[in-house]
């Protein structure tokens, strides 16, 4: 296996993964059902856990693979079946509206790729983080430690977050007394 | 693989959210949309702590806090959705300026 070097490797790696990435969130955008797009979500999200494989962050890909893949993504879907009749398609959407929006946004791709490409800083091909930065044991032991370098009062905020989100979508979505 | 092309990918990746959240007209289309438009700054976040970070830990942990409060926005705005459904039986956001009256 020496037709392709490593490095070399990595860079078709990336590129293939990227190009996957932007087809499949383009197909998002522009799908008529909102189901297909649900669908074309899924493929976005698990390239991006291989990108963060690429990254050597594993417990990221992890993550991203249950939360985003596994729980965000069955909680849309189950609310468009809620909310609209099966086949139905999305909202109609003038033309000037979609090229408007599309000039906005590829305004702010070309400068802030402008401004990347101008920053010789951030050409690094070399990564400064050592392995397992991103493990399991690692976020653990910032995560719970207490020393000044820990994060336990964020992981409290972020779990009493949790607990309020859970109550408050409860009251929100209920059906009150002689509601239907 | 460098830090340039990650970032180029994470602004792509932004900016089709951009899109998508100012050209849908479905509330949960727009949902969708911000998705993209977060899953960009998580990947922002990873490359930064993986090519550059002192702290490479640091970095990657602030992502999972990101995922956390997304999984809130998600929870949260889809129970908006369904009552909102409930009441005007569309999720057009053009009649949304309803609400205030």
């Amino acid at each position: 296996m020496t037709l392709l070097s490593d490095a070399l490797f990595s860079d078709v790696m990336f590129y293939l993964v990227a190009a996957v990435m932007i087809g499949t969130a383009i197909a998002t955008i522009m799908a008529k059902n909102l189901l297909q797009s649900a669908v074309f979500l899924i493929f976005s999200f698990v390239g991006t856990a291989i990108l963060y494989l690429m990254l050597h962050a594993e417990f990221m890909a992890m993550a991203q693979i249950m939360v985003y893949a596994g729980g965000v993504i069955i909680f849309v879907i189950f609310t468009i079946l809620l909310t609209s009749h099966l086949g139905e398609s999305a909202l109609h959407i003038k033309l000037p509206r979609t090229f408007i929006a599309l000039m906005i946004s590829l305004a702010f791709l070309w400068v802030m790729v402008r401004f990347v490409v101008l920053t010789p800083d951030l050409n690094v091909a070399t990564p400064t983080a050592t392995s397992g930065y991103a493990s399991l044991s690692s976020f653990a032991l910032r995560l719970l430690s207490t020393g000044p370098e820990g994060f336990v009062i964020p992981f409290e905020i972020i779990s009493l977050l949790l607990l309020v989100t859970l109550v408050c979508a409860i009251t929100i979505a209920r059906k009150f007394k002689g509601e239907e | 693989m460098t830090l340039q092309n990650c970032l180029i990918l994470a602004f792509i990746l932004f900016a089709i959210g951009t899109w998508g959240v100012l050209r849908r007209r479905h509330m949960v289309g727009m949902l969708i949309s911000i998705e993209i438009m977060l899953n960009a700054a998580n990947i922002n976040f990873i490359s930064f702590a993986y090519f550059k970070a002192a702290d490479a830990t640091a970095g990657a942990l602030f992502s999972i806090f990101v995922i956390a409060v997304t999984a809130c926005e998600m929870a949260i705005a889809l129970a908006i959705v369904i009552t909102m459904y409930r009441r005007h039986h569309s999720l057009d956001v053009n009649q949304l300026r309803d609400l205030h009256e």
